[in-house]
């Protein structure tokens, strides 16, 4: 699904990545795990298309396409979602306004007819029980006045509206008490399919506890310094990264 | 619909058909500042002539009526001088009414006008005021409200800005009643070489006041916007309240926003406010939102909507609020904005 080889992208001409290679099949869980400055913000960053990181070498296809053509709109309607470390807040824009145009952008994509009220009702109620949201949250701003726990909720809820074929979730956990932790995590694996993937970015293994990874890759100054199997993030926490990186 | 009698200009209704507001809205048509005839107006609610040119607008003592009155003033081939005419608008002691007042150019003739509108707010009246400009690209139009709001007596007035060479809106507001209330609330949306500008001063000159003023505008290419607002406090005023804030969406490098908030307080004990800010669309908000499948331009077009909508939102009449939401809408997607059925498209 997801065959990233040699990626190097830089900020300002510093170079964070440095080489990435990592491939992600249908089904698949991936945790990537690294101490602060490694480089896992700027993967997902540059992998959802943000303009601010430019791409120097390397190749990244997405269901055979080549993703680094793609605009960040384009990546969203193939099927890429990237869940945010900070989610922004949107004051005016009210989440529903926000769901219904992202639905109905990805509707014409597959050339669809925009959503109806009452499908789109069905549906945010539906998907707002998955991570055990309140509806009064459908009417605010997109993220305005949500605690970070709350934030959080809402890019899952975001997830389950657009059932996206590849997830990077960026630190999902940071930030999430112990409940909201198992709330995200419980939404994450409803949403678990055997044609879907994800990519769980996460400076802990807390959450690995909850969401099980196939694969767990470290990621170091801007490389993949080790990928193996769950056990791998237990290790990790055991033993921190020095003997990752110094080994 | 309701059946209005239009003597001299039967081609005016027809023009007008749209109906922009609201089922429930009686309309008075005043063509290069004179008023055409007098509509049925809603019970409580009277609109005549006010000499040659301008007119007067009466809510009765104690009235309520159910309908709002709709003036529509506009430009046409019939008069192409520059006019100055003043209108007058009353509402007597007690009385609760709503009024929608709308300019309009029909003719690409190049219009100046410059009018003035006189308001009386008297002891305990409510009125709203939505007015909507609408203007082709060649008109100049200046509206100066004379406003005086009596004791417990409020006035809220929206001013919408949709389209023009050159709109003023100049206020000079004097609370002279103890407990008057005063809002004042302005969207402005400009683009190509377009100029809007709000001047307001806020004279609370007895204690026991409230004032508010929210002016809130998006400029593109190399319009221009002038906001130049006073609050006065006189020494007696204690207790008084006033807020006021002004900020600006710069979409183009070459628009400018030039923004003069004042205080003027000579009382010791009162709350007032200042804020006035120019900013760009916000990079962060416009990658979250394209992250989710949402076109660079549509998600830019969100974000105009919703930096206006916070005036918009000041609408109490539903119906009328989502028509001017519309209406921004298609005037941000770069579309003559307009009215339903309206074959002017004049709005």
């Amino acid at each position: 699904m997801l065959e990233i080889k040699g990626l190097h992208a830089s900020i300002g001409g510093k170079e964070i990545l440095k080489g990435i290679d990592i491939s992600v099949k249908a089904g698949e869980v991936h945790a990537i795990m690294g101490p602060n400055g490694s480089g896992k913000s700027t993967l997902s960053a540059v992998l959802a298309g943000r303009d601010t990181f430019e791409v120097t070498q390397g190749d990244v296809r997405f269901k055979d396409i080549n993703l680094l053509e793609l605009s960040p709109e384009e990546r969203a309607r193939e099927g890429l979602f990237l869940g945010f470390q900070y989610p922004v807040e949107i004051p005016g824009v009210s989440n529903v306004n926000f769901m219904k145009a992202a639905i109905n952008e990805q509707r014409k994509h597959k050339s669809l007819p925009p959503v109806t009220a009452a499908e789109f009702l069905k549906l945010m109620r539906e998907k707002m029980a998955v991570v055990e949201m309140d509806s009064s949250f459908s009417g605010r701003g997109v993220n305005v006045g949500f605690s970070g726990g709350e934030k959080k909720r809402n890019e899952i809820f975001q997830l389950a509206m657009l059932e996206p074929t590849l997830a990077i979730l960026d630190e999902t956990d940071s930030g999430l008490d112990i409940d909201a932790l198992r709330i995200v995590a419980a939404g994450v694996n409803k949403l678990k399919t055997p044609d879907n993937a994800f990519i769980v970015i996460t400076h802990y293994q807390r959450l690995l506890d909850y969401i099980i990874p196939d694969v767990v890759h470290v990621l170091y100054d801007g490389r993949i310094i080790k990928s193996s199997g769950k056990e791998l993030a237990l290790e990790v926490e055991e033993r921190g990264y020095d003997w990752l990186i110094n080994g | 619909m309701k059946d209005t009698k239009f003597i001299y200009t039967p081609e005016i209704p027809e023009v007008f058909r749209c109906r922009v507001p609201l089922p429930g809205t009686s309309q008075a048509f005043v063509n290069n500042g004179v008023l055409r005839e007098e509509s049925l107006s809603p019970k409580g609610l009277s609109v005549t002539s006010a000499g040659e040119t301008g007119f007067s607008l009466v809510a009765s003592r104690g009235s309520v009526p159910e309908e709002s009155m709709q003036i529509i003033c506009f430009r046409d081939s019939g008069n192409t001088n520059d006019i100055a005419f003043t209108n007058r608008m009353i509402f007597e002691e007690s009385s609760d009414s709503s009024v929608l007042l709308c300019t309009h150019t029909l003719t690409l003739d190049r219009f100046k006008t410059d009018e003035t509108i006189k308001i009386s707010v008297e002891k305990s009246a409510v009125a709203n005021i939505v007015v909507m400009q609408n203007e082709h690209n060649d008109s100049s139009h200046s509206v100066k409200f004379e406003i005086d709001i009596q004791s417990k007596g409020y006035l809220r007035i929206n001013v919408i800005s949709l389209h023009g060479l050159f709109l003023e809106n100049d206020f000079v507001v004097t609370l002279s009643g103890e407990g008057a209330v005063c809002e004042l609330n302005g969207a402005y949306l400009v683009d190509g070489n377009q100029t809007v500008k709000s001047n307001v001063v806020m004279n609370h000159m007895v204690p026991g006041c409230l004032s508010r003023q929210l002016f809130k505008g998006i400029l593109d290419d190399e319009s221009r916007a002038h906001f130049s607002g006073r609050i006065v406090v006189a020494r007696d005023a204690q207790k008084t309240e006033a807020y006021q804030a002004n900020h600006n969406l710069l979409i183009s490098q070459n628009a400018k926003a030039y923004t003069q908030p004042q205080l003027e307080i000579y009382a010791d004990d009162v709350k007032c406010s200042h804020g006035a800010t120019s900013g760009i669309l916000d990079q962060n908000a416009l990658f979250y939102m394209r992250s989710r499948g949402i076109g660079e331009s549509e998600a830019k077009l969100l974000q105009q909507l919703a930096f206006v909508y916070d005036v918009l939102e000041k609408i109490n009449n539903e119906q009328l609020r989502q028509r001017l939401c519309d209406l921004t809408e298609s005037r941000l997607r770069g579309e003559f904005s307009h009215c339903s059925n309206c074959s002017m498209n004049c709005c």
